[in-house]
C-alpha cells in the first residue's frame, strides 16, 4: 500500500511547489484549505505564560507554527517634563534570522518596523496599561516597560501572536515593590515583594487574508501571505474596535468588513477564555 | 549610544531597578558538599533537547538546562552574496545573541562584545565536526538565541547547535558536546548556573578561580574547542577538562536520542 | 447630534502638476493647510535583486518633514505603496522599477490622506497606466460620536478615533483602511458612509484638474 500511495503523494508535492495558485484554487473551491482548516478557523494556540524568569512578565505564543515570545523587562527613568507622572511603554519586536530564511541578521528590516509601529500603537490607543499606573514619584522616578517580543518561528500571521503574547505577558507581570526615599532621594526596590501591573483593557488582532480578489480567510500561514491579494487585520479592544488596517490590496465592500468585524470579536472571546484558563492554572 | 530610527525608542537612560535592593548576605559555592540548588559538585541539571523545533528553518534544535533556554537554527547551504567569500570550502557563519529579557540586566539590541566573543567561540567548535568540503562555494548560517540565560550558556548553545547542524542534515564528522565546569579553589562544579558562573569582577580571595568550557566530538574522541577564564594552575586546568570529557561523552546517547526523535517524527508525517 | 457630521465638508485643495522637471510626473498637493509633494520615475531600470519577471517593483520612499525616518514612517510608507500597487498597472512593465518620492511639505492634519492623493496625482501626471484612480479621505470621532472630515492637526489631537478610508473609483471599495482609537462597529460604518460620500469631491478634483492641465498643453 504504501508504494502504490507514493506516487500520488509526490505528484502532490510538486503540484503544490510549481503552481500554489492553482493548489490552493483547488482546495478553496470545497471551502477548505490544504492544512484541513476552514476558511474561518484559527491554527491551534498554544500559550504558556511565565516561561522566562529573569523577565518581569513573560509569554510565549504559539499558533501553528508561528512561535513568537514576549518578554517584559521594567526598569527605573526619569519621566518627561510635559508628562511628569506618565511612566513608559517601549514595545519592539524583532523578526531575526532564526525564524525564517527572509530575514537578514542586522537592523530591524521594513516588516519588523512596521510591526513593531503597529503594536506601539495598539499599546497606545488600548490603554490597557495606563501610563499614570507606571509612575513611582512624580517628576522623579516612573517605571519603562521594555517590551521585546522575539519571533523564533515565521509562518505568517505575526501581528496576532505579536498582541497576543504582549498582552498575555503584561498580564502576567510582577513589578518588585519600590519606595521612594525623600531623603536621599533614591528609590529602594524590594527584592522579595512584587506587585500586579493592571491591566485595564484586552486588545485582540484578528488577521484575515484576502484570496482572488474575494475571499476572507482568517490566520495566513507565510504561504497564504504570499498568495494572498490582501490582508486586515482588526484589533478589537473588549466590546470596541481599537485598530482596523488594510494595507491596500484588492478593494472590499462594507458588507465583507462586517464579517470580519463578527469574526474578530468571536476570535477576541476564544482568546480571553484561553489567556484566563493558563493564568488560573498557573496560580494554582 | 545613538538613537536608533529603527526601533521604537524609549527614554534615554534607564537603571535597573535590582541595583538598588539592599545588599544581600553573599552564599557560599559549597555547604556541606552540596551546592545552592542542592546538587553535588558533579551532578549536572537535567536536560530537555529537542530538534527540529523551527518549521523554516534547514535544521533547528531548542535545549533547556532547568532555566537556561537556547535555541538554534540553522539555514542553508545557500549562495555566498559577498565575492570575497568565495572558497571551495563551504563557509560557516554563527550568530550568538542573548534575548534582551534573557538575563538579570537588560540586554542591548545590538550585539555586543561577549555576544562577538562567543560567535566566534562557538563557530570554531563547530567547524571541525562539519564536511565542509561537501558543500562549495556556498554557506551555511547559523543562529543561536539565549532565551533565558542561567550559566553554561555557551556549551549549552555548542550541543544545541550540534544537533540543529545535524538536523539539517548535513554531512558531519561527528556531534559535538559541549560542557562547562566553574573551578573554585580545589573544588570543580560542573554545568554551573548563574549564581556559580565566575565573574572577574567579583572578588573571591581564591587563588584558583575561574571556568572551563570544552567542546567534545565524542565519537572521536577529540577536543574541538576549549575556553578558560580565570586564573588556575594547569593541573586543575588538565583535571577540569578531563571531567568536561568525561560528562561530554555521558551526554552523547543525549543528543543521538534527540536527533532519533526528531527523525522518526518526520517520518510519520510523511506517511 | 451624534446622527449628523460636524463638518461635512473637504478642506480647500488645490493642486499643481509638473512641478518638477526630472520625474516622469510630479504633484504638490493643498488639502487646506497640509501640503504634500510627490514625484514619480518610472518605469525604469530595476537593480538586479528586486527584479519580479511579472511586473514592476514599485519602490516608495516617504520623507518626513525633518529627521529621520522612523517606525512610523516605514509604516506610512508602506501603507502608501500597498496602495500604489493595487492601483497601477505593473504587470504592463515586467522587470522595471516605478519609484515615488513622497515628500511630506507641512502637516495640519489629515496627513496619510494628502500623501496618497498626491500620489494619485503624480502617477496620473506621469501617464502611467492605472486600474482605478484613489481617492484618501481622513475623518476623526469626537468624543461625543459626532464625525469631523478632513480633521486638522487639533481636532487630530483630541480626538477618540483617527480613520483614514481609500476608496476605489469604479465600486467606491475600501482598498485601504487605517483606524485607530477606541470606536464601535457603528461608528466606524458611519465613518466609512461618511467618507465614502466625499470622496466624490476628491475625484471630482482630480478631474477638474487633469482637465486644466490638459488645456494648457
Amino acid at each position: 500500500m504504501y508504494s502504490s500511495s507514493k506516487p500520488a503523494e509526490t505528484a502532490k508535492i510538486s503540484v503544490r511547489a510549481a503552481r500554489p495558485l492553482e493548489y490552493y484554487r483547488k482546495f478553496l473551491e470545497k471551502d477548505v484549505r490544504p492544512d484541513g482548516r476552514e476558511l474561518g478557523e484559527f491554527r491551534p494556540t498554544i500559550l504558556n505564560i511565565g516561561c522566562i524568569s529573569t523577565a518581569e512578565g513573560s509569554a510565549l505564543v504559539k499558533l501553528g507554527n508561528t512561535t513568537v515570545m514576549c518578554g517584559i523587562k521594567a526598569e527605573f527613568a526619569t519621566p518627561k517634563t510635559e508628562e511628569p507622572s506618565n511612566g513608559y511603554l517601549v514595545p519592539n519586536v524583532e523578526l531575526s534570522p532564526l525564524c525564517s530564511p527572509m530575514f537578514r541578521p542586522g537592523p530591524p528590516g521594513e516588516q519588523a518596523q512596521v510591526l513593531s509601529h503597529f503594536v506601539n500603537e495598539v499599546l497606545n490607543q488600548s490603554c490597557c496599561v495606563r501610563k499614570e499606573d507606571l509612575c513611582i514619584k512624580t517628576g522623579k522616578l516612573v517605571w519603562v516597560l521594555y517590551c521585546d517580543i522575539l519571533c523564533l518561528d515565521y509562518d505568517g500571521n505575526a501581528p496576532d501572536a505579536c498582541i497576543l503574547s504582549l498582552l498575555a505577558a503584561l498580564k502576567s507581570t510582577m513589578l518588585p515593590a519600590v519606595k521612594y526615599n525623600e531623603e536621599t532621594e533614591k528609590p529602594e526596590t524590594d527584592s522579595v515583594k512584587t506587585e500586579p501591573l493592571h491591566i485595564l483593557s484586552n486588545p485582540v488582532s484578528s488577521t484575515f487574508a484576502i484570496f482572488d480578489d474575494h475571499l476572507l480567510f482568517v490566520d495566513p500561514t507565510v504561504q497564504e501571505e504570499s498568495l494572498a491579494t490582501g490582508t486586515v487585520t482588526i484589533v478589537t479592544n473588549d466590546n470596541d474596535l481599537c485598530l482596523v488596517q488594510k494595507p491596500g490590496g484588492s478593494p472590499v465592500t462594507a458588507d465583507q468588513m462586517n464579517t470580519c468585524f463578527e469574526r474578530a470579536f468571536s476570535r477576541s472571546k476564544e482568546v480571553l477564555r484561553l489567556i484566563d484558563e493558563i493564568l488560573h492554572s498557573i496560580e494554582r | 549610544m545613538p538613537t536608533d530610527s529603527r526601533r521604537i525608542a524609549g527614554p534615554e537612560s534607564s537603571t535597573n531597578p535590582y541595583s538598588f535592593c539592599t545588599e544581600k548576605p553573599r552564599h557560599d559555592l559549597l555547604k556541606n558538599g552540596k551546592r545552592q540548588d542542592g546538587r553535588k559538585e558533579n551532578n549536572l541539571r537535567p536536560i530537555f533537547l529537542k530538534a527540529g523545533v523551527v518549521s523554516q528553518a534547514r535544521g533547528s534544535a531548542y535545549i533547556e538546562q532547568n532555566e537556561t533556554k537556547v535555541i538554534c537554527a540553522v539555514y542553508g547551504p545557500r549562495e555566498v552574496v559577498r565575492k570575497e567569500d568565495f572558497s571551495m570550502k563551504g563557509l560557516l557563519t554563527c550568530e550568538f545573541k542573548f534575548a534582551i529579557f534573557s538575563c538579570r540586566e537588560r540586554r542591548q539590541h545590538q550585539q555586543d562584545i561577549e555576544e562577538k566573543d562567543y560567535s566566534v567561540q562557538l563557530l570554531e567548535a563547530l567547524e571541525p565536526a562539519v564536511c565542509l568540503d561537501k558543500f562549495p562555494k556556498a554557506q551555511m548560517n547559523i543562529y543561536v538565541t539565549v532565551l533565558q540565560n542561567d550559566g553554561s550558556a555557551l556549551a549549552a548553545a555548542i550541543t544545541c547547535a550540534s544537533v540543529a547542524m545535524a538536523d539539517s542534515g548535513i554531512e558531519m564528522y561527528d556531534l559535538v558536546a559541549g560542557c562547562a565546569v566553574r573551578v573554585a579553589g580545589k573544588n570543580l562544579l560542573m554545568d554551573p548556573c548563574n549564581q556559580e558562573e565566575y565573574k572577574p569582577e567579583d572578588e573571591t580571595g581564591l587563588t584558583n578561580s575561574g571556568s572551563v568550557t570544552v567542546g567534545l566530538m565524542p565519537s572521536l574522541q577529540q577536543v574541538s574547542a576549549i575556553s578558560s577564564k580565570g586564573e588556575i594552575e594547569f593541573e586543575l586546568v588538565k583535571q577540569a577538562v578531563a571531567k568536561c570529557v568525561d560528562v561530554c561523552t555521558q551526554l552523547y546517547p543525549v543528543l543521538q536520542q534527540a536527533l532519533v526523535k526528531s527523525v522518526s517524527e518526520r517520518q510519520n508525517e510523511e506517511g | 447630534m451624534s446622527n449628523s457630521s460636524k463638518r461635512s465638508n473637504l478642506r480647500v485643495m488645490s493642486a499643481e502638476l509638473s512641478l518638477l522637471s526630472r520625474p516622469d510626473g510630479s504633484a504638490t498637493l493643498f488639502q487646506g493647510d497640509t501640503c504634500v509633494m510627490s514625484a514619480v520615475y518610472g518605469p525604469g531600470e530595476v537593480r538586479i535583486n528586486k527584479e519580479q519577471i511579472d511586473r514592476a517593483t514599485v519602490e516608495v520612499i516617504y520623507k518626513p518633514r525633518s529627521g529621520l525616518p522612523g517606525c512610523t514612517e516605514k509604516s506610512q510608507e508602506r501603507l502608501i505603496r500597498n496602495t500604489c500597487e493595487t492601483v497601477l498597472l505593473s504587470s504592463l512593465h515586467p522587470r522595471s522599477s516605478v519609484s515615488l518620492t513622497v515628500q511630506e511639505m507641512q502637516n495640519s492634519g489629515s496627513l496619510l490622506a494628502c500623501c496618497i492623493n498626491s500620489m494619485c496625482l503624480a502617477l496620473l501626471d506621469s501617464g502611467m497606466s492605472m486600474k482605478c484612480l484613489v481617492a484618501a479621505v481622513h475623518c476623526v470621532l469626537d468624543f461625543e460620536g459626532a464625525v469631523f472630515l478632513d480633521a486638522t492637526d487639533k481636532e487630530e489631537k483630541g480626538a477618540q478615533a483617527c480613520v483614514t478610508f481609500v476608496f476605489d473609483s469604479v465600486d467606491k471599495n475600501v482598498v485601504m483602511v487605517h483606524a485607530v482609537g477606541k470606536y464601535s462597529v457603528e461608528q466606524f460604518n458611519k465613518c466609512m458612509s461618511v467618507c465614502r460620500t466625499a470622496s466624490a469631491d476628491i475625484f471630482h478634483f482630480y478631474r477638474e484638474t487633469m482637465t486644466k492641465k490638459l488645456k494648457r498643453s
